[in-house]
């Protein structure tokens, strides 16, 4: 395996970690605010945002690696 | 944050996550108030052989935690506080942390005329005379940002933290509750707000309450600056 692949791979795989860790957040956040249970809600959903800038983070990184690499066209 | 009943395993992940929030700068620092169901929570010192004898009838959970210490009981009736602090803004000494939590909780007793103290060589506060202990505190501090914190006995039955375990890891150490002390029933509701005053008070902190019911309006979040500025 090429080793920036693997790199990158990682990252991605970080960045899904953290989308899944979101959207368990999001769905109990949706649950609570049904039950009428407004500040358990609105804590997962800060749960929530924090995963989404985790992985938004790693997909920076990914990007400006990528930004790196790249080659201008002549 | 005032969350009321909530599961063990429910509060440990939400800490994770919101601690994460506070370390990416996504979310303020924030500091969570709640009570749990029974649970027996073991912390990373915890020697469960010597420490649990928990009978077989008890209806109890057990939850590993990533907290420093050793074993104790959360209830209803016991105020929980797990305040989400970057560190980085109050210090960065995990000792001095420990000790303004202390602080926090002896004047929150002090509220109430209860007069909470520090034992040498021991966490937690304390009435003397015969010594018993009223609030535990158990942390963990990672990137500098702090999840679990203390524990506080409002109203509800002592027996368990020595007859189910040997709490914090003390033989023969009394247990004590806020009711017991006053010798009148006590809530967690009616304490609450002398604690996220004292907190608040410690750590210099303006804590603002998220509203219990949606009718109460909405709250300005950082979130807001960033969507106002795409």
């Amino acid at each position: 395996m090429n080793e920036r692949l693997e790199a990158a791979a990682k990252l991605y795989d970080e960045a899904a970690r953290e989308l899944d860790q979101a959207a368990r957040h999001c769905e109990v956040a949706a649950t609570h605010f049904r039950n009428g249970e407004v500040p358990r809600g609105a804590a997962h959903a800060w749960a929530a945002v924090g995963h989404m800038r985790e992985a938004e983070a790693r997909l920076d990184e990914q990007a400006r690696e990528h930004s790196r690499r790249s080659v201008p066209e002549a | 944050m005032s969350l009321g009943l909530v599961p063990y395993a429910e509060a440990f992940a939400l800490q994770r996550s919101l601690a994460g929030a506070v370390s990416q700068g996504a979310i303020p620092e924030t500091v969570i108030f709640l009570e749990h169901r029974p649970v027996v929570t073991v912390g990373r010192r915890t020697e469960t052989d010597v420490e649990l004898h928990i009978p077989e009838n008890a209806e109890v959970e057990i939850a590993e935690t990533d907290r420093g210490g050793k074993s104790t009981f959360h209830g209803p009736g016991q105020l929980v506080c797990y305040p989400i602090l970057d560190l980085g803004n109050h210090g960065k000494d995990v000792k001095r942390y420990v000790r303004d939590l202390e602080e926090a909780l002896i004047r929150t007793l002090g509220a109430f005329e209860i007069p909470g103290e520090r034992i040498d060589g021991l966490t937690g506060v304390w009435l003397t005379r015969p010594p018993r202990k009223i609030a535990s505190i158990g942390v963990h501090v990672s990137r500098w940002v702090t999840t679990h914190g203390y524990a506080l006995n409002v109203d509800l039955d002592p027996a368990p933290f020595t007859e189910w375990i040997t709490a914090c890891g003390l033989e023969d150490a009394a247990f004590t509750t806020m009711a017991r002390e006053l010798s009148r029933p006590l809530t967690t509701d009616e304490v609450r707000p002398a604690a996220i005053a004292a907190v608040a008070e410690v750590f210099g902190l303006e804590l603002e309450g998220l509203p219990a019911d949606a009718a109460s309006g909405l709250w300005p979040q950082p979130i807001h600056a960033s969507l106002a500025a795409r």
